[in-house]
């Protein structure tokens, strides 16, 4: 049987399948190259304001606003406030935290320490109590 | 050629589909209420958010007693008011106190004082007897009047009223109004650790609260996972408390007795429909504690249903939502209570 000449693949065919590729190349970069907030970092906020975020190694800080100064340590393991100079210590007293999600609030100070990598992340969207 | 030019144009379409991502989440910080609270909005805008601050300001300075010219500070000074949201709130709040048989009551507000607790900031004690039953013998729902359907408040001074149980559920419910006015489809509002759910999630699936372990601020109870229209809300004895001569006094003060409740719960978390119940109701649990708490939820089944997860003193976890998956390895009895 003759082939059909217009079945033949041409140069633009090709360039179709070129096309194709790009893109489909281009939707995977951005799927698994997207910036991902998966991975756990300590951030601190001063009212309200994103200020500095930390890895979760061995460090220690000196936060300060509102007149008051608060204290945190970050190791592997969690981060705290170690001492601050508030009056209600509701800070001090949370502990250490160190799941995504979870935060330390001086109210006092309006500092807010908190783990990052997303609540949604650790398979849950809020964190009630 | 033309062919061929509409295939590649398809093609793209077609691809384009695969950069669609979920909604971008929104998010804002907010001091209010003496706490700081998380506003979620997924496929949000400045505007909604904006909203939403600009409400949960309005509600912090009308509900606080301190602010001079809010409603409750002119109730609290001349023991009478008017103003439809206060109308509606000290509505609730009767209502909700006859519920419990008393175990919510706004007017415990000078009791709390007397022990530091109060919205006035003084300094932890532990009050005499003397100075309870003073307090004590202006502390009651009876003390506090509506006036039919009309907008007119009365109290009988010198009692005092804080709404301070009911404000962050109200506050939920009104931002969540807000947002929902404004067009938001989906919405995560933790306000001080009470959280309220709008809407649905971007991919459809419920949401999922993760409710907070009293013992461990680290660690979880378990996971909620519930539908939109919801207000998870928590009281828990581990919150706010001192010590004295190695006792350790908290924060959810018995109406009746004027004491710390000693009825052998320490957190009482309640999801409900209704923000302001939801957020009186988790109060009122830890003081009558696990078996009045779960008779009521029976009595109200009907009026104004709501699920149950109660820790007790002796490391039980009673709870009711179908939802609820508890956390293993944590040392904790759950039980699943009908």
């Amino acid at each position: 049987m003759k082939r059909s000449p217009e079945l033949k693949p041409t140069k633009y065919d090709a360039l179709v399948v070129l096309a194709v590729l790009a893109l489909a190349a281009l939707c995977a970069a951005r799927f698994w190259f997207a910036p991902s907030d998966a991975a756990r970092s300590v951030v601190i906020s001063i009212n309200g304001a994103k200020t500095d975020r930390l890895p979760f190694d061995d460090a220690e800080r000196d936060y300060k606003n509102n007149g008051y100064t608060v204290h945190i340590r970050v190791t592997a393991e969690g981060v705290c406030v170690e001492h601050a100079d508030c009056p209600t210590q509701d800070c001090v007293k949370t502990g250490t935290i160190s799941r995504p999600g979870q935060s330390i609030v001086c109210l006092p100070a309006r500092i807010v320490v908190s783990v990052a990598g997303g609540a949604a992340d650790a398979g849950y969207d809020a964190v009630a109590g | 050629m033309k062919k061929r030019a509409v295939a590649l144009i398809l093609i793209c379409l077609l691809l384009a589909g695969c950069g669609e991502t979920a909604p971008r989440a929104n998010a804002r910080t907010v001091f209010a209420m003496d706490t700081v609270m998380n506003l979620t909005v997924y496929g949000g805008n400045d505007t909604q958010l904006n909203a939403a601050e600009q409400e949960l300001h309005r509600l912090d300075a009308a509900l606080a007693r301190g602010t001079e010219g809010s409603a409750v500070y002119a109730l609290n000074r001349d023991g009478t008011a008017a103003g439809t949201e206060l109308a509606y709130l000290v509505r609730s709040a009767l209502a909700i106190s006859e519920a419990t048989d008393g175990a919510f009551d706004v007017t415990v507000a000078p009791v709390l004082e007397l022990w530091g607790f109060g919205s006035g900031a003084g300094e932890h004690r532990v009050p005499t007897e003397a100075e309870l039953a003073e307090a004590l013998a202006h502390v009651g729902a009876a003390r506090l009047h509506t006036d039919g359907d009309t907008d007119h408040v009365t109290l009988d001074l010198p009692a005092q009223i804080d709404l301070g149980g009911i404000a962050k559920g109200y506050a939920a419910l009104c931002v969540k109004q807000k947002l929902e006015a404004a067009g938001a489809t989906g919405a995560v509002l933790d306000l001080g650790g009470d959280v309220a759910l709008l809407g649905t999630k971007p991919d459809g699936s419920n949401w999922r609260v993760a409710v907070k372990d009293p013992a461990d601020g680290g660690a979880y109870l378990g996971v909620l996972a519930t539908d939109g229209g919801r207000f998870v809300m928590t009281s828990g004895v581990y919150e706010r408390y001192f010590e004295e001569n190695g006792v350790r006094y908290h924060h959810i003060i018995d109406p009746r007795t004027g004491c710390p409740a000693e009825s052998g719960i320490v957190s009482a978390t309640v999801v409900c429909g209704d923000g302001i119940w939801a957020d009186a109701l988790a109060t009122a649990c830890c003081v009558v504690g696990a078996d009045a708490s779960l008779a009521l939820r029976a009595r109200l089944a009907n009026e104004t249903p709501f699920e149950l997860i109660l820790v007790t003193g002796d490391g039980r976890v009673l709870y009711t939502c179908d939802g609820f998956t508890p956390e293993a390895g944590n040392g904790y009895t759950y039980e699943k209570v009908s």
